[in-house]
């Protein structure tokens, strides 16, 4: 009987945590209702601006960010191939992004089955852009396709057991050091990326990755390109997870940390109907000041109705 | 109606990227045969396949004792063991050291192309080509040097040869040439054999 009580109380606060949720979920979803007014107060105004007029608004520069990579240096720990990676990113419109990645791969690894051994340790660049899908540019949570060009020169170390000669006879171990080669890849990116604190956003991404070119040599071909991964295949799969930092880099101050927006570029009706409200006393429950969005530096994803209070 | 379409969309994206993902295959070579491929011609450069049984043979290290029995109006005998039964039948005995070596290609008829493996770590290979409607014999030397070759650690290894300089003496053969040094798994011709004779 306690056992059931016990049951059922679980079940009813996971339930209602879910309910809790999934009503605050589709309230995002959901048209505003009519607000019940106290006498004597005067309905708040309230004016859609389409998602396509409100990327009209959006200054192209919207900052840099660092990001580090967490997943490489737990795979290095895991397994034989590992990288430790940052990238510096550009923010265009928050909705392109072009990136240039950065890092130290390693990879030190010896079959069970032929006892050959492979090392590497080198570093790797790589640039392209990341595209934000989500219609919605204001918010600070993005869903992003993207793709990359990689390129490691390295040398790597390639060791195996004695060979022994068939015919002939006799045997000899091998040690081929530093084989010079350069390789080139591309990546395709998908992923997302959250923010969780002011300026600080976690994501991971998933990375298909094809072999363009590398150095051919006579002794072996490299089996593992730092950046890149392992050559067993044309093709292969790798992912990041990463520790993403906006930086403040050319940025307004009333814009850190906020979404930069044009004011000359919105119609002129808009910014009349504005002055008229705030003469109204009405724009002062926000503190805007001059006309800028300070209101967003307290809430980083402005409602359609927030964008028409601020504007 | 729209969104649950995209929910469709991105579940099978997912789909099939877990199902590329499980997919695996090495590129291990399937031809992973290291010789050198000897090709044969007439002295015109025409292709041929060589109307007579060869057998390749080729030197080894070290030396061997032979003895060689001889008889007036036979066949000249010689064996690795000491055969009494010979002497008894009144052949004369000489003992004697010769190189060791071992038959690579034994009695091919017909052949227009043969494969020979090559030594690991011998700076000349020495070939005996023995034909069976001639008594001489033509010995091949190949001077080569060779190096291992690692595809991927997971393939193991081979020895792969670059072949320096080529002769041959004219029993049977008009000349030889190298056509391409590099010996690997590719099968491509290293060496063009050209026989005495042109085809018919």
């Amino acid at each position: 009987m306690t056992v059931m009580r016990k049951y059922l109380t679980t079940h009813h606060i996971i339930a209602t945590i879910l309910w809790f949720f999934a009503i605050a979920a589709s309230a995002q979803n959901e048209p505003q209702q009519q607000q019940t007014l106290m006498p004597g107060e005067k309905p708040k105004p309230t004016k859609y601006v389409a998602i396509e007029e409100q990327k009209q608004h959006l200054v192209l520069f919207q900052g840099f960010t660092l990001s580090v990579d967490a997943y490489g240096p737990v795979a290095y720990a895991v397994s034989d191939y590992g990288t430790l990676e940052a990238a510096l990113r550009l923010n265009l419109k928050n909705t392109f992004f072009p990136i240039v990645e950065m890092g130290y791969g390693k990879c030190s690894k010896e079959d069970f089955n032929t006892k050959v051994s492979y090392k590497v340790n080198a570093p790797f660049l790589r640039v392209g852009m990341d595209i934000n899908m989500l219609k919605d540019k204001f918010q600070s949570n993005r869903l992003y396709l993207g793709a990359r060009y990689g390129i490691s020169k390295f040398k790597y170390d390639v060791a195996g057991p004695a060979m022994k000669d068939p015919i002939w006879g006799g045997s000899e171990s091998f040690s081929m050091n530093d084989i010079d080669c350069t390789s080139h890849w591309a990546e395709f990116i998908f992923g997302v990326e959250v923010k969780i604190v002011k300026n600080f956003h976690m994501g991971w991404a998933v990375r298909y990755k094809r072999e363009i070119a590398s150095t051919k040599s006579d002794y072996s071909k490299p089996n593992c390109i730092p950046g890149y991964g392992y050559t067993t295949n044309s093709t292969c799969w790798g992912g990041t997870y990463s520790l993403i930092f906006d930086l403040n880099w050319g940025m307004k101050k009333s814009h850190k940390r906020g979404v930069n927006i044009e004011l000359r570029d919105i119609p002129q009706t808009e910014i009349n109907t504005n002055n008229q409200q705030e003469e109204n006393g009405e724009g002062k429950q926000n503190g805007t000041e001059g006309g800028e969005k300070d209101g967003r530096e307290e809430n980083d994803e402005p409602t359609k109705e927030e964008g028409g209070e601020t504007l | 109606m729209n969104r649950m379409i995209r929910y469709k969309v991105w579940a099978c994206v997912w789909v099939a990227m877990m199902l590329l993902a499980a997919c695996y295959s090495n590129n291990c070579p399937l031809e992973n045969t290291v010789t050198c491929n000897y090709a044969f011609y007439d002295s015109e450069g025409n292709a041929i396949a060589y109307g007579d049984t060869i057998t390749v043979t080729t030197l080894m290290p070290g030396y061997k004792t032979v003895y060689i029995y001889r008889k007036l109006g036979n066949l000249t005998v010689t064996k690795e063991e000491r055969d009494e039964a010979l002497i008894e039948q009144g052949y004369t005995e000489t003992v004697t050291q010769q190189r060791r070596d071992t038959v690579l290609i034994n009695q091919k008829y017909g052949a227009s192309s043969i494969k020979v493996p090559m030594s690991y770590f011998h700076e000349e290979d020495t070939l005996v080509i023995a034909y069976k409607s001639i008594s001489l014999r033509d010995t091949i030397k190949i001077q080569h040097s060779s190096f291992p070759h690692v595809e991927l650690p997971e393939c193991g290894t081979y020895r792969f040869h670059s072949l320096r300089n080529i002769t041959a003496t004219d029993a049977a053969i008009d000349h030889i040439e190298i056509s391409n040094p590099t010996v690997n798994y590719d099968g491509n011709t290293n060496v063009k054999i050209y026989f005495n004779g042109v085809a018919e």
